[in-house]
């Protein structure tokens, strides 16, 4: 595995010698000699935030359960202070470093003091950019990518604040990247015929450390290709990208006293040609093909190894004046494809809640609900997992680890409409599929999703300068399988996402949102011990169940990155008609929130 | 390079990667068979013993045997008729052999098992009404891993302190077996009331190396993150008990425990009593910030009996313990 570092290490270098083309990516090198001491400067930002709420809960599961607390207050008050350092124009370092104290901390306790992010990048003579420390990684939706969680279709603006902790607590971007540390190098290739360009990219992170005795440091490594040709043909637009990935997840034996460990690479090929293209239209085949390596070793001697592949291919119509890009794919994603850079989920469905994780007599452990997907950020997490996690079928079912899950075969549809500029903006996404190896059972299992999201932008209908938007999401989801009685699975849910926008003064909106979700049916969810092997389906979920969560409050924006908002949500999960385990939950917070 | 090369390098990529892509490794269905899983439950074999008698000393053991039709949870719950000691095995099987169903002799809930007749009860929760039951004698208990300081069941002599400074302990106080021991026949038990000079203190004992026949404590291991302590406590689950014990290194070299003189080392915080029944304590010794060369001159353990007097009722009432199988295992704590 070292020598293929070593390789690629050598070949990125070779590149860089050989080309008098060579640019980096960035550009963030600047000739002017103003301009360099201009950048020689240290820049203080930072966030701060201070959150204050209460949490009530009732129902049928509190009826003779007196040691459950009816309310909860929390709350904390955090600066994240970031110090940016140019010291010349081809270096820059960034820290962050996190003060916090939790509502009701005093004399220290409570107070955590932390280096929240630590990372130097820069360019090597004006052609290799390299980055050390923290970093965010993204490759293609099949090697290195963080696909969306759960419960989330066209989230009403009311949820937003809680949504924009959860995504800033874990590092989520709007590029579904991945939080990783280590190492990584950019560079660039202009050509003068044929090829338009072409991209290196290759980084060396490290996920886990040994405890030196049965846990081996864990890293990941991988590197992407991506080549754009110029025009073919001008008068048709003909042209195409080409990319390959190669990502590989793998423990270090050599450090502690381990001796067993994993290897999970994964290569592919994408692609992006470009058949016809005008002004008017543009028909391109688009998808990304290749496999995956997974492989458990005591020492140099692999005991487990399975391999499998995936095929994901399309064609993509754009239609220019109408602003309308349709999407037709096919996919079959392997049962045994394992791409943990690709496959780790946000919501771990298994971690502790921090509201009411146990409640009732029992003490029975609650399950996350949209209230909890919703606000709680100790139920995400920015980890990469080893083995397919957990999930929820009521919630998400046809693919539940994102475009990567595996086990399916079908079809793939979305269309896309509008900008925020328009009145309209819309989107649609279907997916037909189907299991290619059954789970306990010869039978397969069929899906169906749809997704639909619109906003409309009411405010451009009425000519009014301020904002005035409804937001709407829809999320059908269907699964059936045949076989005798026992085999039989039909799960159906429905999640409706409702929001209002109103900027009744300068900068002062009311927010109205809703969620409501519902699901009935039978279902047997797997639970998977090691990699993504199914060791048992334990229970038979039967649901008829209904959630609803509603969300009313004010926003006032000081200035851009600079909020107070004050909020009432109530949500109700019922399960059955007069079912004892019934309950609500309700919270007050305001949340102000400052980026300078 | 003509645009023609370029489509046929395109198009072979393409190709290539669609004809690969759909092949998949022809397996059955993932996980366990649902039918087995969720079908109509019966039993094809009832339960079985290997053995009716056991000398779990000589190294001997227990094996059951049984057979669904299908895959369930079950638990084979075995309980001392004297003693009250219960040895959980659970799975998820259909089949119920020597791979999963193995006994050795340990126990699940103390105390430890006696030399006593046993039930033994195979039992599946989805299925309440069934049940089969049998019957193993054991004739020798298990030998445990491990160094053991003391078990209380010879008589100590000396070796054992009695600290009753302020007269608060109770004549209970002492070697008993009045009460089922979480080992053997005897504990030592501890009863006071923190009446006569209220300071938290009721009494204590000083249990010397002596008890094992050597000077100092012999241990598996002197490493201090590799060595464990662990001991048994009993508790009434009365509050306001603390039970506190340290671990006396002999400073000065004398062979024996002299007050104010030799280094005393205690977990940090206590033990309050506030559960019922038997308990497995343990932590190693690298917790209580013993080094690798004060561990090779353990000369004593000091067990004491406090009151916690911040809750205590005016008047304080009684506080007790029991304490058995004081013992030091290497690389964990005992394996019960």
């Amino acid at each position: 595995m070292k020598k293929q570092h070593f390789t690629v290490f050598s070949i990125i270098c070779l590149l860089n010698l050989l080309s008098p083309r060579l640019h980096a990516q960035d550009g963030s090198a600047k000739a002017a000699e103003e301009e360099k001491e201009a950048r020689k400067t240290v820049h203080f930002n930072g966030l701060g935030r201070t959150y204050l709420g209460q949490t009530a809960i009732d129902g049928n599961i509190l009826e003779s359960d007196s040691a459950t607390v009816r309310n909860l207050t929390d709350g904390e008050f955090l600066l994240d202070l970031i110090l940016n350092a140019t010291p010349n124009d081809k270096t820059e370092v960034q820290a962050i470093l996190r003060l916090r104290n939790e509502f009701g901390g005093f004399f220290g306790a409570g107070q955590t003091i932390e280096v929240r992010e630590l990372w130097a990048r820069g360019v090597i003579a004006n052609a290799l950019k390299y980055r050390v420390g923290d970093m965010d990684l993204v490759m293609s939706p099949y090697t290195l990518y963080n696909p969306l969680e759960e419960g989330v279709v066209n989230e009403a603006a009311v949820f937003a604040p809680q949504r924009e902790v959860i995504y800033y607590e874990q590092f989520y971007t709007d590029a579904n990247t991945r939080r990783l540390q280590g190492a990584k190098l950019d560079f660039g290739l202009d050509f003068t015929e044929g090829l338009k360009d072409a991209e290196f990219s290759a980084f060396l992170t490290r996920i886990r450390g040994t405890d030196f005795f049965t846990i081996p440091s864990r890293f990941v490594a991988g590197g992407s290709a991506m080549f754009n040709s110029v025009n073919f043909n001008d008068s048709l637009g003909m042209k195409a990208s080409v990319g390959v990935n190669y990502v590989n997840t793998f423990d270090d034996l050599q450090s502690g006293e381990a001796t067993t460990g994993i290897r999970n690479s994964v290569f592919s090929v994408s692609y992006n040609l470009t058949a016809f293209e005008n002004k008017k239209l543009a028909l391109r085949l688009v998808g990304e093909s290749g496999k995956s390596s997974l492989e458990n070793r005591n020492d140099s001697v692999s005991f487990f190894k399975e391999t499998d592949t995936f095929l994901d291919v399309g064609v993509r119509a754009e239609f220019k004046p109408q602003k309308v890009a349709v999407t037709a794919a096919f996919v079959d994603v392997g049962p045994d494809f394992f791409s943990i850079g690709a496959q780790s989920k946000r919501v771990n469905f298994d971690a502790d809640k921090s509201y009411y994780d146990r409640i009732g007599v029992d003490d029975e452990k609650r399950d996350p609900a949209l209230f909890d997907l919703t606000r709680d950020r100790a139920l995400y997490t920015f980890q990469l997992s080893d083995r397919l996690m957990p999930y929820d079928a009521r919630y998400s079912n046809t693919l539940p680890y994102g475009t990567a899950t595996p086990n399916r075969r079908g079809l793939r549809l979305d269309a896309i409409y509008g900008s925020d500029a328009d009145r309209i903006e819309a989107r649609i996404d279907a997916a037909l599929m189907s299991e290619i190896r059954g789970q306990g059972t010869n039978e397969l299992k069929n899906f169906s999703l749809l997704r639909a999201a619109a906003n409309v932008n009411i405010h451009h209908y009425l000519s009014w300068e301020k904002n005035l938007r409804f937001t709407f999401g829809y999320q059908y989801e269907n699964v059936d399988r045949g076989g005798v009685e026992i085999e039989q699975v039909d799960l159906q849910s429905n999640l409706i996402d409702l929001g209002l926008e109103a900027e009744l003064f300068e900068s002062f909106e009311l927010l109205l949102g809703a969620k409501l979700f519902s699901a009935n049916g039978r279902e047997y969810p797997p639970r998977i011990d090691s990699f993504n092997d199914v060791i048992d389906f334990p229970t038979q979920l039967n649901a008829d169940d209904s959630e609803s969560l509603i969300g009313a409050g004010f926003k006032y924006e000081f200035k851009k990155g600079i909020y107070l908002t004050v909020q009432y949500q109530q949500f109700d999960s019922k399960r059955g008609v007069n079912n004892p385990l019934d309950y609500g939950l309700n919270q007050v917070f305001a949340l102000f929130n400052m980026t300078f | 390079m003509m645009m023609s090369q370029y489509l046929k390098i395109a198009t072979c990529i393409f190709l290539m990667g669609a004809l690969t892509a759909c092949e998949h490794e022809d397996e059955p269905f993932a996980g366990p068979s649902l039918i087995d899983r969720y079908g109509d439950f019966t039993v094809i074999q009832e339960l079985s013993v290997n053995t009716t008698l056991v000398d779990f000393a000589a190294g001997e053991t227990v094996i059951f045997t049984a057979e669904f039709n299908i895959s369930v949870d079950w638990v084979i719950e075995i309980t001392g008729t004297e003693t009250g000691a219960v040895k959980r095995i659970t799975g998820f099987d259909k089949f119920i052999n020597a791979e999963n169903a193995t006994w050795i002799g340990n126990t699940t809930d103390l105390p430890f098992f006696s030399t006593e007749m046993c039930t033994v009860e195979l039992l599946v929760p989805e299925q309440e009404d069934f049940v089969n039951t049998a019957d193993v004698e054991i004739v020798s208990t298990r030998v445990y891993p491990g160094s053991l300081f003391t078990d209380f069941e010879a008589e100590p002599g000396s070796a054992i302190q009695f600290g009753n400074f302020e007269f608060e302990l109770t004549n209970q106080t002492g070697r008993q077996n009045n009460a089922i021991a979480a080992q053997g026949d005897y504990f030592y038990f501890l009863q006071g009331t923190d009446n006569v000079v209220p300071n938290f203190f009721v009494g204590l004992i000083n249990i010397s190396s002596n008890i094992t026949g050597e000077t100092y404590a012999p241990l598996p291991t002197t490493i201090p993150e590799n060595l464990y302590f662990n001991c048994f406590i009993r508790s009434s689950g009365t509050p306001h008990g603390i039970a506190v014990i340290q671990f006396v290194f002999d400073s000065n070299d004398s062979g024996a425990f002299e007050d104010g003189t030799d280094q005393t080392f205690q977990l940090p915080g206590d033990f309050p009593l506030n559960w019922t029944g038997w308990r497995h304590i343990n932590h190693s010794m690298s917790e209580v910030g013993m080094t690798q060369a004060q561990l090779q001159k353990l000369v004593t353990i000091r067990v004491l009996l406090i009151s916690d007097m911040n809750s205590q009722p005016s008047p304080p009432i009684s506080v007790e313990f029991a304490i058995d199988y004081l013992t030091f295992t290497q690389g964990g704590p005992l394996q019960l």
